[in-house]
């Protein structure tokens, strides 16, 4: 019966005979300029995280009434709300531009009989999606459009 | 709750990646307007009066993007926490980081749908 595989399962019962070291990360490896980059990567998730419970008071505000929405908008004008908001801007286009750069290379070579589009073709339309979309949402919130 | 997390693996993953894809794609225009253009004044303040916030969220789409926009975020947060925290912390205390941020990730959800149902 299908069961979930342990991330050990390849770990041998037994230790082999051959007596080795525990593995051990260099030291100073989160300031290599590759696993920094993949850290920063990691490390946007607490702005995402924050980010998305800040837009879950938004909303929530905009569910409780006028009053509430306006008072909502004051704290938005705070300098740290605002400081806060373009620091999550950069993260999100950090996200992209690494998360777009990666997508192209993890497609499966094929499925089935079909190929996936060149590279170059996946990459243009992820930035053309992704410039599209924010694109409409601006121009929807901010009142250019409906 | 080793084996419980990896039974569940496959809807985070999914939580997660529509997180980077979609969380990240909705999520500009959102800070450009929401959290920058109109604080600033770039963008005029009636633009998101009571009246108009209301009626764009309280649409089928709006309800729609608003959910998507609350909750993939969330995910993919709580699961780059667990892999920064894997990073320097190891893997033995994974199994309480993991449920702790996925536990805030899905109460998160869930309020995010109370919030988008009561617009």
């Amino acid at each position: 019966m299908a069961r979930p595989v342990h991330p050990h399962a390849m770990t041998p019962s037994r230790p082999g005979r051959t007596r080795t070291a525990p593995p051990q990360a260099p030291s100073g490896w989160y300031a290599q300029p590759r696993m920094l980059r993949y850290l920063l990567f990691d490390a946007t998730g607490i702005v995402y995280l924050l980010v998305g419970f800040v837009a879950l008071r938004v909303v929530w505000a905009l569910g409780t009434g006028p009053e509430r929405w306006q008072e909502l908008q004051r704290q938005l004008a705070n300098p740290l709300y605002v400081a806060f908001h373009a620091l999550a801007l950069i993260c999100v286009v950090f996200v992209a531009v690494r998360f777009f750069s990666l997508f192209p290379k993890s497609q499966p070579a094929h499925i089935g009989p079909a190929k996936p589009p060149p590279q170059p073709l996946i990459l243009a339309g992820l930035y053309a999606a992704w410039i599209a979309v924010t694109a409409v949402v601006v121009l929807i919130l901010a009142g250019g459009i409906f | 709750m080793r084996h419980l997390l990896l039974r569940l693996e496959p809807i985070i993953w999914l939580l997660f990646g529509q997180g980077i894809l979609i969380g990240t794609i909705l999520l500009t225009g959102w800070i450009l307007v929401v959290g920058l253009g109109v604080p600033i004044g770039i963008v005029p303040a009636d633009a998101l009066s009571f009246e108009r916030a209301h009626a764009l969220g309280a649409s089928l789409l709006g309800r729609l993007f608003l959910l998507a926009l609350l909750v993939l975020p969330l995910w993919k947060g709580a699961h780059h926490v667990r892999s920064l925290s894997i990073d320097f912390g190891g893997v033995n205390r994974d199994p309480l980081v993991a449920t702790l941020m996925y536990a805030i990730a899905g109460f998160g959800s869930l309020l995010a749908i109370v919030a988008v149902v009561r617009l």
